[in-house]
């Protein structure tokens, strides 16, 4: 088996979600002596974006890309502990919560999932937190994100209340902040001084990888 | 220049090119994730016309207007502040804003909240049925996250599948479905039995294809138990969430499906009336949102053997994502779904 045939089988490994699979192929590129950061970077990381791209047009679910990025995952531990320098380093963290009053938490899963799968180390406070506990949970996260999701039309403001809170403690310049959920738009972001909004789960980690700029 | 909006509401101007190029990339938005046909050229051109006309208010000509139904209705109204009781309300909605179809519900607007006080909304009904004449539906939402803790008795598949635990957040939803069917079926029926010509499930599938499942089940029940009752079947988005994954319906898969595909497995269910969903995209403009809603909208109507409204309100059916819906945009959308969708109502 040459280097692309292998490189397919670790990339099928992912898309199919097949953990077992995919760490025996990262114990198998260290036992052939392959470079373990070409084998993340052209096959685990190939792997799961084209799982986030099926994610998006609905070929594939949210089950699925969970069970891709737990197998990508687990062999990239693998990989990376034969790394000298840990090359591949964190992406940044992310705190997100559904704000006060609001209990919907469906969608705010499907980001928290995309985050995960794509590497960045997540804090999700879940649903119906108040706009207080956020600020001090991303202190002692040390968070360089704060998300928050709103389903209603009458909880979205609580997103608002975030944004005077953090200029309040003069902490507004220490994170960056994005909005989403049904209700929110880039117009609101906008009046509300978000550095980002994201219109479903897919550019909210777009938007994250370019708002780190990692 | 054309003055027309984006989907967040705002004013923009486009020229009649850009307005015709929005919308054959709306269309072709629809087609690919869809799978379904595109709009023909003549077509394309009566929705330029439409989102070109002068007119803040455009409308049909005579002959095309569609049946026209409010979903939620007595909530709306009760919004407002002003005092007024149930039937009262469904009065206004017959007489004054020309519903053709009346729909009562209560102001949590789920299943299981109504199951408690299903006497008192049975009052209702009856009363609401002796003084009016169009034909009346009771509607709710299936709302399958209140049968999940916190609030209710199965585990929370949406903090569970984040864990990797997936298994267990299927067992979960599938817990969940058990007891969100028996609900939709005893309120369903307390409420038939009123006097309610019918029920309408409307936002199905928000919390995926878990809900969608015990609506397509619920209504399967109530078919068999009343063959007459009306049963509608109103979508809460273009695509099923895949938050399950694996459950199926006679055989076909729900996660993934859009409209044309959603429309046959509620006909076999047994519904009597089918309500399309198309999101709107804040970040494109109406004319990319209208002929995606109408690309999506038309193949249902084709593919159906039952009547399509369409769900033409806040946030879907191209209508901006605004409190209170531009009527230039709303107008312009309800004038596309009869004249080139062909939809049944709205």
């Amino acid at each position: 088996m040459d280097n692309q045939e292998f490189i397919n089988k670790v990339i099928e490994s992912v898309i199919s979600g097949d953990d077992v699979e995919a760490e025996a192929l990262a114990k198998q590129a260290l036992e052939n002596n392959m470079d373990p950061l070409a084998v993340i970077n052209d096959g685990y990381v190939v792997g799961i974006k084209q799982v986030g791209d099926m994610f998006e047009v609905g070929e594939l679910f949210l089950p699925e890309l969970i069970q891709a990025a737990e197998a990508v995952k687990k062999s990239t531990t693998i990989l990376n502990e034969a790394i000298t320098g840990g090359a591949n380093k964190d992406k940044g963290k992310v705190l997100i919560a559904t704000v006060e009053g609001d209990i919907h938490d469906i969608g705010k899963a499907i980001v928290l999932s995309l985050l995960v799968a794509n590497g960045f180390d997540v804090l999700d406070l879940g649903r119906d937190v108040p706009t207080l506990d956020i600020i001090t949970k991303a202190e002692e996260f040390k968070a360089d994100v704060i998300g928050t999701s709103a389903l209603l039309t009458t909880t979205m403001v609580r997103q608002q209340d975030l944004e005077k809170a953090l200029r309040n403690e003069g902490l507004r310049d220490k994170y960056k902040t994005i909005v989403g959920g049904a209700p929110v738009t880039v117009r609101w972001a906008e009046k509300i001084g978000a550095d980002a909004y994201a219109e479903n789960a897919g550019e909210g980690v777009n938007k994250i990888i370019s708002l780190i700029g990692k | 220049m054309v003055v027309t909006r984006m989907g967040d509401g705002s004013f923009i101007t486009l020229s009649k090119d850009e307005v015709r190029r929005d919308i054959e990339e709306g269309v072709a938005d629809a087609v690919k994730r869809g799978k379904i046909e595109p709009l023909g050229a003549d077509e394309i051109d009566h929705l330029v016309d439409i989102c070109c006309r002068p007119q803040k208010f455009v409308s049909v000509e005579k002959g095309k207007e569609l049946i026209l139904s409010y979903d939620s209705g007595s909530l709306k109204i009760t919004r407002l502040g002003i005092p007024i009781g149930m039937p009262q309300i469904m009065q206004l909605y017959e007489r004054a804003f020309a519903a053709d179809s009346l729909e009562l519900a209560y102001v949590h607007y789920s299943f299981k909240p109504i199951k408690s006080i299903v006497p008192e909304e049975q009052y209702a009904v009856a009363e609401t049925s002796l003084v009016t004449t169009a034909p009346l539906l009771y509607g709710a939402m299936p709302n399958l996250p209140l049968y999940t803790k916190p609030d209710g008795p199965c585990d929370n598949a949406a903090e569970l599948l984040p864990a990797g635990k997936i298994d267990q957040a299927r067992q979960a939803q599938e817990e969940a479905v058990e007891y969100a069917i028996k609900d939709m079926v005893f309120v369903s029926s307390g409420m038939y039995e009123a006097g309610a010509d019918g029920i309408d499930f409307d936002t199905t599938g928000a919390a995926g294809d878990a809900e969608f499942y015990a609506t397509l089940k619920a209504t399967e029940k109530l078919r068999e138990k009343y063959p007459d009752m009306a049963i509608e079947i109103g979508m809460a988005g273009e695509f099923v969430l895949g938050f399950h994954g694996q459950l199926e319906y006679d055989g076909v898969r729900l996660a993934g499906l859009y409209p044309h595909k959603q429309v046959k497995l509620a006909e076999k269910a047994g519904a009597s009336v089918f309500g399309a969903v198309v999101n709107t995209n804040s970040s494109r403009s109406f004319p990319w949102n209208l002929g995606r809603a109408i690309t999506f909208c038309k193949a249902c109507v084709e593919a159906a053997d039952i009547p399509v409204h369409a769900n033409v309100g806040m946030g879907v059916g191209a209508v901006p994502l605004v409190m209170t819906p531009p009527i230039d945009c709303v107008s312009r959308t309800s004038a596309a779904m009869a004249e080139v969708g062909k939809l049944d109502g709205l």
